[in-house]
């Protein structure tokens, strides 16, 4: 497993080498999308909604070491708050929406975590599996959170930001999504590189190392795994705003599969990683289904299959090498 | 009491369906320290084939039988030596690879045998009734119930009575020392998930007499396999055939006695169990 940060201590980094990546991310993200046209932007929403998903999974699954088959609950739980919300009261606002979906998704980590912590390793990945797929029935039976005579919530609207005489178009709702990418970005920027972090790094490698130091791994496990869980509902959130329909889909395994081909194809462990993985992911998803829908999930599979065996670090390995090679080159004229 | 009596004997024969489909598993799991994710795939490869057999070209049940296992068996032994080989001892790295095999075989099936759904299908020698002590019962659930016995004890026999088992065994606690010995590793290694899979193919076709075969079998068996290893605990077979009897009857109780819990039951059953005992009922370690 090649884990760590892929970034070079060298000191002869100028100013510009460093500000370079975030300028060319602000552009790619920030000001592309909207000379696009508008399908293209929904794609890109989609892309970061998932890079949040990605982002929360490789939280828990590249720096705690916990790899959870379970990891959809949580998103399909941020999605159905928010359409139980506006099936049964009608209520739309953003504001009550998010903090609804996002304490949703937290409290079904939380009892998803005290369960499934129990037990380690194997066990882990059987009971989170098992956990999500309990919530898919309960989904799928349940006809509270259901729309009359269907399986799942439709016509979702767009949220409703509270900003008198505003309509929505597909670029406004993609600098919301890119908001709400940014701050979970930064957050979980900040949460890697806190001693937090250190110490989940420390339990991935080795947990009775980390006991015998005095940490109450089980305490740190839990937190992380709540925490992703409230990352998770966030992008489940913005993805039933974004789809206009959530269904049991999102809760099973189906979806729990996404974020773990992102992370694994863009490099787990690393913090840009999953956000390349979803972007590789959703535009290879949106070109095989203009050529052969049918095929996708073995294109998926296939891609996630050489991406273990041969490619274990991710392309994110692959894009760090060349950007220290330009950066080597043109690195030291700045300085 | 018929109602009883007809119950029991539907939850012990889908339990031999699950004991079948997680033994497999279990072994790998439990004996060589892989997780094999696409063992649920490999059941439904299985049960694809023996269709194919039995009803597409109408040829004998039990050859059906011997073909799903044996096609299963080989793409297993196939997704062995190619790929698992290279992941020894590093378990989330097969979690993700077999997880990608699910999607693949799946993908597969769907492209060959198409999306639709196949009925249950069984010999017409084995079609018909039988009456026990008064009770009109089906000869197919009867025999699934005798060849899961049957295959428990062999697989038993062969785990605890046989130079094969014991080699297993001592490989898992010291590979080095059991190499050491002069015993080839590799080639039992290779053997013991063969017969995992095949075992996986030949549950799929007998269990297509109860469930037919469909698509997402897959996933579907994967996560009752999961949870009959789970109750059994890992690693051996007697806990296989436990788990898989036991959840074969709380499912077929827990439907008939409270149907708007049906789906539940077996979820609720794994919860406690692991409450109250991580390991599984006869499980040998975490």
């Amino acid at each position: 497993m090649a884990m760590g940060k892929p970034k070079s201590n060298r000191p002869s980094q100028g100013p510009l080498t460093r500000l370079l990546p975030l300028i060319a991310g602000g552009v790619v993200l920030g000001v592309l999308p909207a000379l696009l046209p508008s399908y293209v932007q929904s794609i890109w929403t989609k892309f970061l909604i998932f890079a949040i998903f990605a982002t929360s999974f490789d939280l828990v699954y590249g720096h705690a070491g916990l790899l959870s088959l379970g990891h959809a609950a949580f998103f399909g739980a941020g999605g159905y708050a928010v359409g139980v919300l506006m099936l049964h009261t009608g209520v739309t606002s953003f504001w009550i929406g998010l903090p609804l979906g996002v304490l949703t998704a937290t409290l079904i980590a939380v009892l998803c975590g005290f369960i499934s912590l129990r037990v380690s390793g194997m066990y882990f990945l059987l009971v989170t599996f098992a956990l999500a797929q309990l919530l898919y029935s309960v989904a799928w039976n349940w006809l509270w959170v259901n729309s009359p005579g269907m399986q799942g919530i439709a016509g979702i609207s767009l949220p409703d930001l509270g900003i008198p005489s505003f309509t929505w178009n597909t670029i406004y709702f993609y600098y919301l999504v890119l908001i709400l990418f940014v701050i979970c970005f930064y957050l979980v920027y900040r949460i890697m590189n806190s001693p937090f972090g250190y110490a989940l790094r420390g339990i991935r490698e080795s947990e009775i190392r980390m006991q015998c130091l005095g940490y109450n791994t089980w305490l740190y496990k839990f937190i992380i795994f709540v925490v992703t869980g409230a990352f998770a509902g966030v992008a489940g959130v913005l993805f039933a705003y974004f789809n206009r329909l959530i269904s049991p889909f999102y809760l099973g395994v189906g979806t729990s599969f996404l974020p773990m081909c992102m992370v694994i194809i863009g490099g787990s462990g690393t913090l840009i990683g999953p956000v390349v993985g979803a972007m590789v992911i959703v535009f290879v998803e949106y070109f095989s289904s203009l050529v052969t829908p049918e095929r996708w999930p073995l294109i998926l599979g296939g891609a996630f299959v050489v991406a273990i065996m041969y490619a274990r670090g991710g392309i994110i390995i692959y894009l760090v090498k060349v950007w220290e090679r330009i950066s080597n080159r043109y690195g030291s004229i700045e300085d | 009491m018929e109602v009883f009596a007809r119950n029991l004997l539907n939850g012990i024969s889908f339990g031999m369906v699950l004991f079948l489909a997680g033994s497999g598993l279990s072994v790998v799991m439990g004996v060589m320290g892989i997780t094999n994710l696409a063992h649920g795939a490999l059941y439904m490869l299985g049960g694809y084939v023996g269709w194919t057999v039995a009803i597409h070209y109408g040829m004998n049940f039990w050859l059906a039988v011997f073909a799903g296992g044996l096609v299963s068996g080989l793409i297993g032994l196939t997704i062995e030596r190619i790929f698992l080989r290279h992941l020894y001892k590093q378990p989330n790295e097969q979690v993700l690879l077999t997880f990608g095999f699910v999607y693949i075989i799946t993908n597969l099936c769907i492209w060959i045998w198409g999306g639709r759904p196949r009925m249950q299908f069984a010999s017409p020698a084995l079609s018909g009734l039988l009456d026990i002590f008064g009770m009109p019962y089906p000869i197919t659930r009867l025999m699934i119930i005798a060849i899961g016995l049957i295959v428990a004890i062999v697989l038993w026999w062969l785990q605890d009575r046989t130079r094969l088992g014991a080699i297993v065994r001592a490989g898992m606690d010291d590979k080095e020392m059991t190499t050491g010995l002069g015993i080839n590793l590799e080639r039992v290694s290779m053997f013991v998930f063969f017969l995992a899979a095949f075992v996986a193919g030949v549950a799929g076709v007998i269990g297509a007499q109860l469930m037919g075969v469909h698509s997402i079998l897959g996933l579907d068996i994967l996560l009752v396999a999961l949870i009959v290893v789970i109750v059994g605990g890992m690693g051996s077979v007697q806990g296989s055939l436990l788990g898989g009897v036991l959840i074969g009857l709380i499912d077929t109780f827990g439907k008939s006695l409270f149907p708007q819990l049906a789906m539940f039951t077996m979820y609720l059953a794994m919860i406690i169990i692991l409450l109250v005992k991580p390991s599984g009922i006869l499980g040998r370690r975490i």
